[in-house]
């Protein structure tokens, strides 16, 4: 038996390696054969994998294979790492040559276009970038078009429309980049992924989908840009001109509406005479419905004022009106019917009558109280005077040419109206089409508004030949808007232009053009079209250079006089989200570390203890105060963000401000802890502290009225001031966090750097701070116990967990691709990644029985064992030692759901104690490799690694050069590394580097 | 490079401009030539569903008290009186299914619920970051390709007016994109049915394109590599489109037989347009665009909390703001609670019409109905704002429906139960139906994973 199967089996394997080899060459297989038949032919198939009938696989299995196995080759994950026989290097390149080579002939490798994406960056040899052996190797960028980001979008787009958003911020109005809330209606098409790391790559191309969104963003864009040329002539003057005669025309047309709308009945009184009134048709009042009653007998609560008033046009015709009859001796009957009479003539929509009359009806008392008030004094009856003789003429003609007996005004007005558009009309088409030097100033215009430059004389004329096509068919507006869309749909308007330009050198490289490296410059640090000094740094001939390069980023670096908002979406969670540090330099960091991922992180209120949903915008706008922090004191930048113990915490980054507000909760609370405010019963107890209150400024007691307004009791909320500024105190707390003690608007205890109310002091809970014995810290950062840098701050924990519990295996892959330039494999198709569940074992424990399998070890073993240093931390990055078993079986005690926001309103549940102990394993260095008994100890390592700083690098150049490191880059990287240590760990120092390093500034045509 | 097939593939569902721009021809035609496909409207409300106005007047007490106690059973709609809102529907109730025990708790909640409610996320107050998935519509239009891929209508305002024109809607059709929709009756007619009303308009869009394609096609001459790939590509985009544009000109035909006719009073965004008489129009604008084949995936937000209630009848002449209404006021003697109802009323009107103009329309051995959902959903769970425990909802399925719930009142145990099904069961349900595996749509409901209450994937026993 044995015996056959055995014959059976090799005659198997010779058919398939005979067939094999008519396919491929003799080589290849002998190499595979080799290295690779031991696991992967009929006999083991290791991971489901069988090399050995390649060529009896149909084509499409075959292809797909040969791309894995090009990939597996080429990252070095095949051979496993543990077998002794390994292919020479020279082997290995051959065999990846041989497969890709067999790949291209059906146009099918995979390779190329993977390794062009962020996730491959780390499989070029670390060690071999950074040992200096090539850096002989001439850095480049090859020459490429890099598509927008979608930052860059809104930056264009807001310049494009002239939107020049401002924000009040420490106190004064100041313009800010990247709020993008303007009133055209623009899709961002350009999207960036959602991933931590480097996010914004040139690897992008302007797909379908980017087209199909941006011909309706060019629809809005020409509309609103051509109704911007009407309203400011220095916006598009050549579109000013073309428009001018027909704005004209429709600026007469308007003001004569205007006039017969209010002054109609004057004209025709005059005209008319005694007459007029018969001309009119007959009023006849509008039935309403008796509003006192009850429809069906229940009793009714009656809609507010503001909920029932029409809305504010419609209030403007009702004031306007009834001041033209009050003062005066009137019941409001009579009020209401005069107004209804005039706008019967008038000739107003029968149902919008009706809406004023009902209202009117049920709301006089309030239409009156409120006449003087806000918009509503503006509303005045419009003070006839008579136009000039001429004028005078015209309407007098028209009236008398349509009047019809029985015509309300409105009817009159239409009608002459339409009779002067015509004659208009007739004189724009007697006028003619536009010239071609004004239609050549429209094209040369728009390409500088849209592309920032002038047409090349080819375009010029292209342009203003197609412009002139659209007049033709379409009119001038029209064809203005069309013009417009046309060049907005160019892909000149959303690709970036990074060009070598100047002669070669003798590697083929050439910089890139001044305008080019002018763009490339403003956008690594920007989201902005180059700045004033740039623009004149081209013009003048100063970007040629790699000192003039350098003179350029340092001054952009510098700039602290234009702030930023980081965030739109967290400003909405009321947020300040604004930085002065050069956006892009931030970001970095912000991508890098992918704290901002918790936004999409949603989880339980109630396994948080306190309003989850609202606080996690301060973490993250915390976090980012904390990097800016950082980045401003620009010292062991990399070490700090990876050890600092001090953090902010319900802080808005103005030290001063925050002590201020704090201390006045002290004294308020100091002034009246003595007087028995707790005995308090009535308003005027207040009233002897009316001086210090209104110094102190106290929500919601408005002093003046203690004593005028009997009705007035502001004693319950003093009361609860008060109380909850004495459990600040009362346990002896140095100092109080200045949050609001009862929710409400307006006025606060601590404002935000932006004007608004500093909320969502629970922030502090995920610090593990005592809310009920807070000792506020307002000089911040501040040291917090049990943590140690960015990696224990709870939004990176946060951002790098599930919604119900921790994720060590993703904080693991984290550190070991980000920080140790490691590589994990995608998982496995085959694996059905789940943790089973089991509620007597902590997460560590399920984990383990899942991913320390051989098979799952292999690549779980680089990430777990950083991954468990955290469980020191809760799935909300509280620090913790025992874990919390939560199912319902452990339930031990059931809080409240609802609580003041010091309380902790978690259940509690059984736990077991959480082993935190892990290794780190792939600095290279023996002094940090090894056992760490937490993340605390783990962290500490990684911020004194020399491959971790140097992973930080390779990020950096991947961010700022939009592609992945080549091993030409290796002297970029190096340099950058070196000027990183000589400036005491400085990352100005290090963009400096990289953008003025050849792989920056030298490009090189595309070959193939 | 990038197919013309792989375009058309790629961008098929990208993006509300396939919701506005008007000239496309229809994707994937010669894929479905054969195949009628199923259509699906979402009818998004306002201001709640209140389950007890969800509940029949004719239930028998031992019904009545299992109903108040949110425990789970069913009734055939036929033993049974409808509630009056609902009355004009009477004559679909096989039909018809009143679902109850649906959760919401995972979308945004509040006032206002933005995307959340179709993506089954949490919005983050209508941040684009907080748009986490392509919303249900999105999905299922995937499923079923047309020339506009998906259609977003909407009644909205700002209390005092209505919004015109093309403004942002609700759906999503990818992770942090927002679509568009149409505001206003008007600028629906002019965008979707351009091709007949406006031939000049499509054939001067593409004059444009051609001139664009010639232009890009100038820089390609020198380019190699990766660089050739990027600007074919985009090459090949908009030689797509020109043969989209041309394509649903082809079909003009067929929109001119189902064009409706739109009043004068929907001209200029129709500011003295009564609400009833908007609604209205937009029906007739939503039946059109799904009777010409233009989309099969329609969303339209009847009404928000800033929709301004004109020409209610019986309250002609008030000014309503639903806002005030989910806070109990009453306008011209007429209690909040009557006006919820007529306003429900005049919103089951519109369904009652989509249902007969697509009975009248034949398909196949049927007629249009046949194969079409309509689901009427509130945006914001049981209440003005919330609770988000429940969404009561009403879904009228034709025959040929996968959804095996017709004439059914279903109450489905309550919220944080054993058995209790969300949002993301129903959205997941609708997609395992027709043809989309996934094995559970939306973010999960974090008060069943504390319980541990078993929460993914679709109901089963509404399955056919």
């Amino acid at each position: 038996m044995f015996v056959k199967s055995y014959i059976l089996l090799l005659s198997l394997l010779l058919i398939s390696t005979s067939a094999a080899e008519n396919v491929f060459s003799a080589k290849l297989i002998g190499s595979l054969k080799n290295y690779c038949y031991d696991c992967h032919d009929g006999d083991s198939e290791k991971g489901d994998v069988r090399i050995d009938n390649l060529a009896s696989l149909k084509l499409s299995d075959r292809l797909d294979l040969l791309n894995r196995l090009q990939e597996q080759l080429y990252i070095g994950e095949m051979p496993p790492r543990k077998k002794k026989k390994q292919p020479s290097e020279d082997e290995r390149r051959e065999m990846i040559e041989m497969l890709t080579a067999e790949l291209k002939k059906y146009n099918a490798s995979k390779l190329e276009e993977k390794l062009r994406r962020p996730e491959f960056g780390n499989y070029v040899n670390h060690e071999k970038l950074f040992s200096g052996e090539y850096t002989h190797l001439k850095g480049y960028t090859p020459d490429r078009r890099w598509l927008i980001s979608e930052f860059i979008f809104n930056a264009k787009i807001n310049r494009l429309i002239d939107y020049k958003p401002s924000k009040t911020i420490d106190g004064k109005r100041v313009p800010v980049i990247g709020e993008n809330n303007r009133k055209v209606n623009i899709t961002n098409p350009f999207l960036l992924p959602t991933n931590s790391g480097v996010r914004y790559y040139a690897n992008e191309t302007l797909n379908g989908g980017h087209l199909l969104t941006m011909i309706t963003n060019a629809k809005e864009l020409a509309d609103y840009m051509t109704y911007q040329s009407n309203r400011n002539r220095n916006y598009l003057p050549a579109a000013t001109e073309i428009m001018a005669m027909e704005n004209s025309h429709n600026s007469t047309l308007d003001s004569r509406q205007k006039f017969l709308t209010e002054f109609i009945d004057v004209i025709c009184g005059e005209l008319f005479k005694d007459k007029n009134e018969s001309l009119l048709p007959k009023f006849v009042r509008i039935e309403i419905p008796d509003a006192s009653k009850s429809n069906d007998g229940k009793a009714v609560k009656k809609a507010a004022f503001h909920a029932a008033n029409p809305g504010k046009t419609e209030m403007n015709i009702i004031y306007t009106s009834m001041k033209k009859y009050l003062p005066g001796n009137i019941s409001d009957q009579q009020l209401i019917e005069k107004c209804e009479k005039e706008w019967f003539f008038a000739g107003h929509d029968a149902r919008k009558i009706r809406a004023r009359v009902v209202f009117m009806n049920g709301y006089m008392d309030d239409i009156k109280k409120n006449m003087d008030k806000g918009y509503n004094k503006n509303a005045r009856p419009p003070v006839y005077k008579k136009p000039s003789a001429e004028q005078y003429q015209i309407y007098a003609e028209a009236i008398l040419k349509h009047r019809k007996k029985g015509d309300h005004y409105k009817q009159i007005i239409n009608k002459c109206m339409t009779d002067w558009a015509d004659q208009f009309k007739q004189e724009r088409i007697k006028a003619g089409p536009p010239q071609l030097s004004i239609v050549k100033e429209l094209v040369d215009q728009l390409f500088v508004k849209i592309y920032e430059r002038h047409p090349s004389p080819e375009e010029l004329n292209s342009y203003s030949s197609l412009t002139n096509n659209y007049i033709k068919d379409l009119g001038n507006l029209p064809a203005i808007e069309k013009l417009i869309q046309t060049l907005i749909l160019r892909s000149e308007f959303v690709y970036r232009y990074e060009f070598g330009n100047s002669g070669a050198d003798k590697y083929g490289r050439r910089m890139m053009s001044p305008r080019d490296a002018s763009y490339a410059l403003a956008y690594a640090l920007t989201d902005s079209s180059p700045d004033q000094e740039l623009i004149k740094a081209v013009e003048s001939g100063k970007l040629n250079s790699r000192e003039d390069y350098k003179r350029e980023v340092i001054r952009m670096l510098k700039k602290r006089d234009q702030f930023y908002i980081i965030e739109e979406g967290l400003q909405k969670e009321r947020c300040d989200s604004i930085t002065n540090l050069p956006i892009r330099e931030l970001r970095f960091f912000r991508e890098f570390f992918g704290y901002p991922q918790l936004m999409a992180i949603f989880k339980d209120q109630k396994r948080f203890g306190a309003p989850y949903d609202s606080a996690r915008g301060r973490l993250v706008d915390e976090a980012d105060l904390l990097v800016a922090h950082i980045l401003e004191n620009d010292k062991k930048v990399f070490e700090t963000l990876l050890s600092t113990e001090r953090f902010y915490v319900y802080h808005t980054g103005d030290n001063k401000a925050m002590d201020a507000y704090s201390k006045r909760i002290r004294e308020i609370y100091e002034y009246f802890k003595d007087k028995g405010w707790e005995n308090f019963t009535k308003a005027e107890d207040l009233a002897p502290h009316a001086e210090f209150i209104d110094k102190v400024k106290m929500r919601g007691i408005d002093t003046k009225r203690l004593k005028k307004d009997r009705r007035y009791n502001p004693l319950r909320a003093f009361q609860t001031a008060m109380k909850s500024f004495t459990a600040r105190f009362d346990k002896g707390q140095k100092a109080a966090a200045p949050y609001n003690s009862f929710p409400a608007h307006g006025m606060a205890n601590a404002m935000s750097r932006t004007g608004h109310r500093l909320s969502d002091p629970q922030v502090a809970k995920f610090f593990n701070i005592d809310m009920k014995n807070w000792n506020y810290e307002a000089n911040q950062p501040f040291k917090i116990a049990h943590r140690k840098g960015m990696l224990t701050h709870p939004a990176w924990l946060i951002a790098h967990a599930r919604n119900t519990e921790t994720d060590p295996v993703i904080r693991g892959k984290w550190i070991r691709e980000k920080l140790l330039a490691g590589t994990i494999p995608d998982v496995p198709i085959t694996v059905d990644a789940v943790i089973p569940e089991d509620h007597h074992k902590t997460l560590r424990m399920r984990l383990v029985n899942v991913t320390e399998k051989p098979e799952c070890w292999k690549c779980h073993e680089r990430m777990n064992l950083l991954g468990y240093a955290f469980e020191m931390y809760d799935d909300f990055g509280r620090y913790r030692t025992e874990e919390s078993l939560e199912h319902p079986d452990n339930l031990i005690q059931k809080r409240p759901d609802k609580g003041d926001v010091t309380e902790d309103l978690r259940n509690v549940y059984k736990t077991l104690p959480v082993n935190t102990v892990g290794s780190l394993k792939g600095t290279g260095d023996s002094g940090l490799d090894g056992d760490v008994k937490d993340a605390i100890e783990l962290a500490d390592r990684l911020s004194k690694s020399t491959r971790v700083r140097q992973s930080i690098i390779r990020h950096a150049f991947r961010y700022f050069m939009g592609r992945n490191e080549m091993l030409s880059d290796s002297k970029t990287l190096i340099d950058a590394d070196q000027a990183y240590l000589e400036s005491e760990g400085s990352f100005d120092a290090v963009i400096v580097s990289l953008l003025t390093s050849d792989s920056f500034i030298y490009r090189k045509a595309v070959k193939e | 490079m990038q197919s013309r097939r792989s375009f058309l593939k790629t961008s098929a569902m990208t993006a509300g401009a396939l919701a506005i721009t008007p000239s496309f021809s229809k994707i994937f035609a010669a894929e479905n030539k054969n195949k009628i496909p199923h259509r699906f409207i979402f009818i998004r409300k306002s201001n709640g569903n209140i389950p007890s106005q969800f509940s029949l007047p004719s239930f028998s007490d031992v019904q009545k008290k299992m109903d108040s106690s949110k425990k789970a059973f069913e009734a055939d709609l036929d033993k049974h009186e409808l509630p009056v809102f609902l009355r004009a529907l009477t004559p679909y109730k096989e039909h018809m299914s009143i679902l109850h025990g649906i959760s919401c708790e995972m979308s945004e909640g509040g006032h206002w619920s933005y995307s959340s409610p179709m993506g089954a996320f949490k919005s983050g107050r209508n941040s684009l970051s907080g748009i986490k998935r392509a919303t249900i519509d999105f999905e299922l239009a995937k499923l079923f390709p047309s020339p506009f891929g998906h259609v977003e209508l909407s009644l909205t305002g700002s209390y005092s007016s209505f919004r015109t024109g093309i403004v942002s809607g609700y759906s999503a059709p990818a992770p942090h994109q927002r679509n568009y929709c149409y505001a206003d009756p008007l600028t629906a007619y002019n965008e979707l049915f351009k091709s007949v009303i406006n031939p000049g308009a499509v054939d001067s869009d593409n004059s444009m394109l051609k001139f664009l394609e010639e232009e890009e096609a100038k820089n390609i001459k020198n380019l190699k590599g990766l660089e050739r790939d990027k600007l074919s590509t985009h090459i090949s985009s908009i030689e797509s489109v020109q043969a989209r544009n041309k394509k649903v000109q082809k079909m003009s035909g067929a929109i001119s037989r189902f064009l409706p006719k739109l009043d004068k009073v929907h001209n200029n965004g129709g500011p003295n347009a009564s609400t009833p008489e908007k609604q209205e129009a937009m029906t007739d604008i939503l039946i059109a665009a799904l009777s010409t084949g233009l989309t099969n995936v329609v969303t339209y937000t009847i009404d928000e909390l800033s929709t301004p209630i004109k020409g209610l009848p019986g309250n002609e002449g008030d000014h309503i703001s639903i806002h005030e209404v989910g806070h109990n006021g009453g306008y011209s003697g007429v209690s909040a609670e009557k006006i919820r109802e007529k306003i429900k009323t005049g919103h089951i009107a519109q369904i009652e019409k989509i249902i007969k103009k697509l009975k009248a329309v034949p398909e196949g051995n049927g007629n249009m109905f046949d194969n079409t959902t309509i689901i009427y959903m509130p945006e914001t769970g049981a209440g003005h704002h919330g609770p988000q425990n429940e969404m009561p909802m009403v879904i009228m399925t034709g025959k040929n429906s996968k959804l095996d719930m017709a004439g059914r009142y279903i109450r489905l145990p309550f919220h944080a139960t054993e058995g209790h099904k969300t949002l993301g069961n129903w959205y997941t349900t609708l997609l395992n139906l027709y043809g989309n595996p996934i094995k559970h749509y939306g973010d999960l409901d974090l008060t069943m994973s504390r319980k541990k209450l078993d929460q993914l994937g679709p109901i089963k026993q509404i399955m056919g």
